[in-house]
């Protein structure tokens, strides 16, 4: 599938991430490099905690880097503000997460009709549009459906039809079929496979499925943040962990916040924030 | 700011109201706290203007009227030299306005009453007996004897601790002495007819209350008052009577006072209960703003990972904030109506029977209160509360919506 022609969508270079839970630093990519070129359909694999989601939010513009360059069909991203970011994502970018990510109070209809909306469509425009996606996704049906009156897979579809209604370049899928059993987790991939075929729309999708593997266009393997050739490879650990984390990253305000927290919990308080590391 | 085409702010109420049904037990807790928050609140708002307005009109009737013209300066000296010389000049402004329901002319000096060995000061004051009982309700506060006969006549009404003080019993006779303009003291006999129980101690224990055209023979004043009465059909078209005497009459011939200038004391009394209902609402305002607060932090707290996954796709923080700032406006809206129409519910069916408070205090005998309080709604206290539960809703919407846009996504994302 990866044509290497020059239309990359995605150039990342040298890509460093830390995460800080009051003083303690939480490496999650570091220097890291990555090209896709547009159409692919790529799956970033690696343990918990190997940076998977980290890569997808900077690419998505959810996440700033700590340094490095990310370019995303042609544009710098971590020169944007946080408004900038909203537009680039509402413009150019689908998203698919891992579970509950449905507005519970919308319909399926309506939960793929909001993002036509947000882009300035009319309510009747959007839930034309909404209807044609649910089709795609092969659940026209269920467009008046709840999501808690939908199976996990049939709301990853509604997931999958959202992200595509928006008419984006790119779709980020971060562990789509996690919460799926086997045989569903195959049947969404092969729909994303097919879209990506007929529209040419380029995916990443991060996942540890062995099924998601299989059907990936190209492989990244990502390891402690960083990417390896194969599973044996292992990354060299970054020098210490000041070099890969300086703290100077921090913005004044989370060092502040930082400290403040820190304080806090020497002084005997439940240890908090660190328990948001998820596998 | 949204054309009709895109988020119309249809889609954000719906979306808000079906936020708040999404968590049907919570929105209705939340509800049913602010409910009955405000419905006491204008339970209590309507018993004190209830209150408020009793003791009003039984201080108006009793005595003062609603304004008082009088030569300017007569006030504070109480000197028959300060009088209305041509009371005409006054009178005939009468006719002209509507909000006049009633107006007397009165002379007031004070003097000395005796009968048989005791004697006591009093306040005499002398009034035309058929006007005055289109101002205040003296003749019917005649608790024995009878009222004043009109033109020239020996009849005196005391206030019935005068009476009792001085042990003058009804045909009487009483020697009332005062002084006249050119400082002469005159006494002359007069019959004790009635016997007046207003209410207001100060006048029971001081007023001894003669016709206007005896008193002006007698003193010789000839046609010159004190004091010209007003009463205005409602209490608050004083302020507009005021505004058009203070106008049309010379402030350097005139003083014109409004009832709540002739009595520092009842004035200090509303003054108090007015901030007493500013403490009630201020608590309920601040109850309602906590409880508010409390349910939109959980909500919050509870969908962060929806918010994350709205921004996420797209929605600026602007929209977001809007959204749960609606959210709070439409609960403390629905909150707020509710409330005004259950307070409103029980102050209509409290509004005949009023509330009954003798048991509590005997205090309410006196100073122009009445034992039973009869709650009022009044456009002034619905205009009250409602504003400042909007402001309530904005101040607690406020936070956590601000609150939301500030959300971390990079947490918000990895909630399972
Ligand atoms: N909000 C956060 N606070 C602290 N550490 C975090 C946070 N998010 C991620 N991390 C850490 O960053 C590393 C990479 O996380 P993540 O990108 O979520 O990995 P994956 O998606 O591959 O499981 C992990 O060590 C994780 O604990
Ligand atoms: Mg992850």
């Amino acid at each position: 599938m990866g044509n290497n022609q020059d239309s990359s969508i995605i150039d990342l270079r040298n890509l460093h991430k830390c995460y800080w839970v009051g003083t303690m630093p939480f490496p999650a990519l570091h220097g890291l490099n990555l090209e896709i070129a547009a159409g692919e359909f790529a799956v970033v694999a690696g343990r918990s905690g190997s940076g998977k989601s980290t890569l997808l939010n900077i690419v998505g513009a959810l996440e700033s880097a700590d340094s490095g360059s990310v370019e995303v069909l042609g544009q710098d991203i971590l020169g944007m503000n946080s408004d900038q970011r909203t537009q680039f994502r509402l413009r150019n970018i689908g998203f698919v997460f891992q579970a509950y990510n449905l507005v519970r109070v919308f319909t399926a209809r309506e939960n793929v009709a909001y993002v036509c909306q947000l882009q300035g469509k009319s309510r009747k425009e959007s839930m034309e549009i909404a209807n044609h996606w649910l089709h795609e996704v092969e659940i026209g049906h269920l467009g008046y459906r709840r999501p808690d009156q939908l199976s996990g897979g049939q709301q990853q579809r509604v997931a999958v039809a959202r992200a595509l209604a928006s008419n984006p370049k790119l779709i980020l899928a971060d562990e789509p079929t996690a919460n799926l059993d086997s045989t569903t987790g195959r049947r969404l991939i092969r729909l994303m496979h097919e879209l990506n075929h007929r529209f040419g729309t380029t995916f990443l999708i991060s996942s540890h499925d062995p099924d998601v593997k299989q059907a990936a266009g190209r492989l990244i393997k990502l390891a402690d943040g960083q990417i390896v050739d194969s599973w044996d490879e292992v990354p060299e650990p970054p020098q210490s962990l000041s070099s890969s984390c300086p703290s100077s990253h921090l913005p004044l305000g989370e060092r502040v916040r930082n400290y403040i927290k820190l304080k806090r919990q020497s002084r005997g308080g439940k240890r908090r924030g660190g328990n948001q590391r998820r596998s | 700011m949204d054309s009709p085409r895109g988020l119309s702010p249809i889609t954000y109420l719906h979306l808000a109201a079906r936020n708040l049904v999404r968590n049907r037990r919570r929105t209705l807790i939340t509800l049913l706290t602010m409910i009955f928050g405000i419905a006491t609140l204008t339970l209590l708002s309507a018993l004190n203007d209830g209150w408020l307005n009793q003791m009003k009109t039984n201080f108006i009737l009793s005595y003062t009227g609603h304004l008082q013209i009088h030569a300017a300066g007569f006030e504070a000296s109480q000197n028959l030299n300060d009088r209305i010389k041509e009371p005409e000049e006054v009178s005939r402004l009468m006719q002209s306005y509507g909000e006049i329901v009633g107006w007397t002319q009165r002379i007031r000096t004070s003097g000395l009453a005796s009968v048989g060995g005791s004697s006591a000061g009093v306040q005499v004051m002398a009034t035309d007996p058929e006007q005055e009982t289109w101002v205040t309700s003296m003749d019917q506060r005649v608790t024995s004897g009878t009222w004043l006969r009109p033109g020239i006549s020996h009849d005196l009404i005391l206030g019935h601790t005068v009476a009792q003080n001085l042990g003058a019993e009804l045909g009487d006779r009483i020697i009332l002495m005062v002084q006249r303009l050119n400082g002469e003291m005159v006494s002359d006999v007069f019959f004790l007819r009635g016997i007046l129980e207003t209410g207001a101690p100060q006048i029971d224990r001081s007023l001894a209350l003669i016709s206007l055209n005896s008193a002006q023979q007698w003193l010789q004043m000839g046609d010159s008052v004190t004091d010209i009465v007003i009463r205005a059909d409602i209490h608050e078209h004083t302020d507009a009577l005021y505004r058009l005497f203070t106008q049309q009459l010379s402030e350097h011939k005139y003083e014109i006072m409004p009832w709540q200038e002739l009595d520092p004391m009842v004035r200090q009394w509303l003054e108090f209960s007015d901030a007493y209902g500013f403490v009630i609402l201020l608590v309920v305002i601040i109850l309602v703003i906590i409880e508010i607060l409390n349910t939109m932090l959980i909500s919050l707290h509870e969908r962060q990972k929806e918010l994350g996954v709205i921004v996420a796709i797209g929605t600026t923080r602007i929209r977001i904030f809007l959204m749960l700032l609606l959210e709070a406006v439409m609960l403390i809206f629905i909150g707020a109506i509710l409330g005004y129409l259950g307070g409103s519910l029980l102050v209509y069916s409290l509004a005949d029977s009023g509330i009954n408070l003798t048991r509590f205090a005997n205090a309410f005998e006196f100073f122009y209160m009445d034992p039973v309080i009869h709650p009022q709604l009044t456009p002034d206290s619905a205009v009250k509360i409602l504003s400042a539960t909007l402001i309530a809703a904005l101040l607690a919407g406020i936070y956590p919506a601000w609150r939301a846009t500030h959300l971390s996504l990079s947490q918000a994302l990895r909630i399972q």
